[in-house]
């Protein structure tokens, strides 16, 4: 029985795993092993190459894709994911101590809910219009503003649990020491809750590191991030780019799994609002 | 205690309230500005018939000129394509999520148990979850391809020669975006019930078993009783997240073949981004916003509750 239970964690694991094996092997796969068009499939790449990455990077290779280079797309995605980040992690914590501590903010917290539960799609003409109208169609700024707006209800919510696992007491003491209510906040909450600040910072990057469908409506060329990059990527010369689309599709995929896992234990608090908090 | 009280009263001052408004300011100004404009701004144009290509560049705010009444309702309701993707939307919803649940909740039991490798095994279970969707859906774009490794792995297993033309076919691309979507969601279902299992008092589990309950006893009459809260959050979140279905379908068959796989927003996206149909998708986006506003309602009542008790 246990060594059956053994076997089935194995296959489950290996089956959860092999669409990465599979991602991550075609990165590095010459043009012949991409598909099976010999009536063959390769199972692993045979005679592994790095064209793929040189193609993602440059413009003078045969098959080098139509839509560009792909290093401002990563600096792009870099820089936008981080900057929406900072807003939303500005804008949450604030926003989060006043209402764990000062049961502000009304029924702010479950409007936030709300707004997540919308498809994006749905107000996303308007949206763009308002960009448009403040010249903000393909521009950074445009981006983070939408990405902070976005995450901004995982920001709030992970820190009001982080705020509320704090004990009270600790800045009410502050208070009655004589500390103002802010400093009690910027020098004994704060410091504290630094882990959460950190582990919520990570998972609302990741949300806006993975965001496709927001970059492929608000940019156009500037702009644009590696996901709409990889689904720009297209050759005249050999049609659907999968090794490339691989390579770069290899390069997102690596920090957003780097921070989940650094951040496992908070995984759950984050996905569910703070519902859950192991 | 209560002097401590007092002082702490004094030294807070009168501008508590002020000061909690002050905090939560700017999340209001930012909530505002991304709701209420763009929903005022859906509503007006839904009720027009301009589109970015109407006569002669009129601006949007000069949609008036082409005003519609309810004629995009109207006209909207009786789309095909627009309901069979609401439709589609919510037979996706209704497979995944109780797939993903089950699948999530067998893993968090056999990982209950220690073994060898228990924290690999887990890492690579969760790693799907941190894929970037739309490279997740362009991976499944290739795995599905005719003559991808799933047909090749399937080809083996029937020793025939199985050439399916995945996401050719209405039905078998469905089957290929929701494998999909479940390959990268069940692991969120398992961290959070293996999360909820192994929070669950060893005492009672164990009282039960002195009391001779059967397995099936046990998990109905113990183990289901204190899950329940997070089962029912587990579903909600992830039906939530689904609703919103876009980039796999989009990297995988953009809708197509023709329109048999679109979802809300792969319907949406196509006729605001290709037909530029602008006021025709603010009526579509005001309908599923009433639609998602009446259902979340009901869904986030568990939560509002156990949101009071604390």
């Amino acid at each position: 029985m246990k060594a059956l239970k053994y076997a089935l964690v194995v296959v489950v694991t290996l089956l959860f795993f092999f669409p990465i094996y599979w991602v991550f092997t075609m990165a590095f796969k010459p043009f012949p092993e991409w598909t099976a068009a010999a009536g063959k499939v390769y199972w692993f790449p045979n005679h592994p190459t790095l064209d793929n990455f040189r193609a993602i990077f440059s413009q003078k290779l045969e098959m080098s894709p139509i839509a560009g280079t792909a290093i401002r797309p990563i600096v792009n995605s870099l820089f936008v994911s981080i900057a929406g980040t900072a807003i939303a992690m500005a804008v949450g914590i604030f926003a989060a101590y006043g209402i764990s501590r000062y049961k502000a903010g009304g029924s702010l917290p479950f409007m936030l809910l709300q707004l997540r539960m919308f498809p994006p799609i749905a107000i996303i003409i308007p949206i763009m219009i308002m960009w448009a109208f403040l010249r903000m169609i393909d521009t950074w700024f445009g981006l983070v503003v939408i990405y902070g707006v976005v995450t901004l209800p995982f920001a709030v919510w992970l820190m009001k649990t982080f705020f509320d696992d704090i004990p009270r007491e600790l800045d009410e003491a502050a208070i009655v020491d004589g500390c103002s209510n802010m400093k009690a906040f910027f020098q004994v909450v704060l410091p504290l809750a630094k882990g959460g600040i950190a582990s919520s910072a990570l998972f609302v990057f990741i949300l806006n590191w993975s965001d496709f469908l927001i970059a492929l409506i608000l940019t156009d060329r500037k702009w644009i991030t590696i996901p709409v990059h990889i689904s720009k990527l297209q050759s005249a010369m050999v049609g659907a780019l999968y090794g490339p689309k691989a390579a770069l599709g290899m390069i997102g995929a690596v920090p957003p799994i780097v921070f989940g896992i650094l951040i496992q234990k908070y995984l759950v608090r984050g996905l569910t609002f703070g519902a859950i908090k192991k | 205690v209560l002097k401590k009280q007092i002082a702490l009263e004094e030294r807070r001052g009168n501008d508590v309230a002020k000061l909690g408004f002050l905090l939560t300011l700017p999340a209001q100004v930012m909530l505002l500005f991304i709701v209420i404009f763009p929903l005022l701004a859906s509503i007006y144009l839904s009720l027009t018939e301009w589109s970015p290509l109407s006569g002669g560049g009129t601006k949007w705010f000069q949609a008036y000129r082409f005003w519609g009444w309810l004629a995009n309702y109207w006209n909207i309701l009786r789309d095909h394509d627009f309901l069979m993707s609401i439709v589609r939307t919510f037979v996706i919803v209704a497979v995944v999520v109780p797939v993903e649940f089950f699948i999530g909740l067998g893993l968090a039991f056999l990982f209950r148990d220690n073994f060898a490798g228990k924290k690999i095994f887990h890492s690579v279970i969760l790693m799907p979850m941190m894929i970037v969707p739309a490279v997740a859906g362009f991976t499944f774009y290739m795995l599905f391809q005719g003559q991808g490794p799933v047909n090749s792995a399937l080809s083996a297993v029937a020793f025939r020669d199985v050439s399916i033309l995945w996401l050719q076919g209405q039905a078998s691309a469905m089957i290929a975006i929701m494998i999909a979507d479940i390959w990268q969601w069940a692991p969120f279902m398992f961290l959070i019930l293996l999360s909820g299992l192994m929070a669950l008092p060893e005492d009672q589990i164990n009282a039960a078993l002195i009391l001779g309950a059967s397995k099936w006893q046990r998990f109905r009459l113990v183990l289901f009783p204190l899950m329940k809260p997070i089962i029912v959050i587990s579903l909600i979140f992830r039906g939530m997240e689904a609703v919103k279905i876009f980039d796999a379908i989009w990297l995988m068959t953009t809708g197509g073949p023709g329109t048999v796989t679109e979802s809300i927003s792969v319907y949406m996206y196509k006729h605001g981004f290709r037909h530029l149909k602008w006021s025709w998708v603010a009526s579509g986006g005001v309908i599923v916003l009433i639609l998602i506003t009446l259902i979340s309602m009901q869904a986030l009542k568990p939560i509002k509750e156990q949101e009071e008790k604390t």
